[in-house]
């Protein structure tokens, strides 16, 4: 295991350990160990800093009330995302009911925001079985295994998800690549 | 057959999963397929806008809302900093 894994699975035992017995520096352990990465997917998820900091913040909020069934056998990570995929669809739906903007300029320069928008517009026309796996592997960098396990599917599912995903993604994109360099 | 055994092919070499030779293989294919190259070159285009995509910025007004989102909520949350990078390996032991 290389050393930083070993160092992260390592603070993770310590953290879910110190949880359970009430320890008020776990909850803040366990953010700074994925506060950052949670909260990443959540905007992608998204597409607004303020949704996507709420829903970072229920997650571990989500932890907490659970710590009694946590278990540091290598899972916490998986189940993590996966409480913030599922409350980030709940969002999403309700979004979808208030008809709210999205907010996808989050930095660089005019041309790639533009660029950026007209993706995740994309990606959000696609159906959700094809948009989670785009999602945590070509944008989050998952491996297929843990984007798999996040997804509660097997990895062959999950990589013909993804292959469909990426045709479904460069039909809507259409002209658009043809103009990026 | 062959086609469909290309264009499944594609998915791997769009996603930097085809080992050299194959790799090799397939773009020599497409030389004589403009279907196949079209194909080829849109797929890992795709690939590659969502693989070159800026991450968003965490940045401390984020984190510290977040804090104090949970705050707010009743979590009694004491933020932790990451430890010194002195701290974060342990030397073998010399007996």
């Amino acid at each position: 295991m290389p050393n930083d894994a070993l160092r992260d699975s390592l603070a993770e035992r310590k953290w879910i350990a110190a949880l359970a017995e009430g320890d008020p520096e776990a909850l803040g352990g366990l953010y700074s160990m994925y506060g950052e990465r949670i909260f990443r997917y959540a905007y992608r998820m998204l597409n607004n800093r303020s949704d996507a900091e709420d829903a970072t913040a229920e997650t571990f909020l989500r932890v907490l009330r659970r710590s009694a069934e946590l278990r540091a056998d290598g899972a916490f990570r998986t189940w993590l995302f996966r409480i913030a995929r599922n409350l980030c669809i709940d969002r999403l739906r309700q979004q979808k009911l208030l008809e709210l903007p999205p907010d996808a300029q989050y930095s660089g320069s005019e041309e790639r925001s533009t660029l950026r928008v007209t993706v995740y517009q994309a990606l959000e026309q696609l159906p959700r079985e094809y948009q989670d796996p785009l999602v945590l592997c070509d944008l989050e960098d998952h491996s297929a295994k843990e984007a798999a396990e996040i997804l509660e599917i097997s990895v062959p599912a999950l990589k013909s998800r993804l292959y469909r995903g990426r045709r479904a993604l460069r039909d809507k994109l259409g002209s658009l690549l043809e103009r990026t360099p | 057959m062959k086609s469909e055994i290309y264009k499944k092919l594609v998915d791997l070499y769009a996603g930097n999963e085809l080992p050299a030779e194959l790799n090799d293989q397939l773009e020599m294919a497409a030389f004589n397929d403009p279907e196949l190259a079209h194909d080829m070159a849109t797929l890992r285009k795709t690939v590659d806008i969502l693989q070159r995509d800026s991450e968003p910025e965490f940045t401390e007004e984020s984190y510290q809302r977040i804090l104090l989102k949970m705050y707010s909520r009743g979590a009694a949350i004491q933020p932790v900093a990451p430890d010194p990078a002195h701290l974060q390996y342990s030397l073998p032991m010399q007996g």
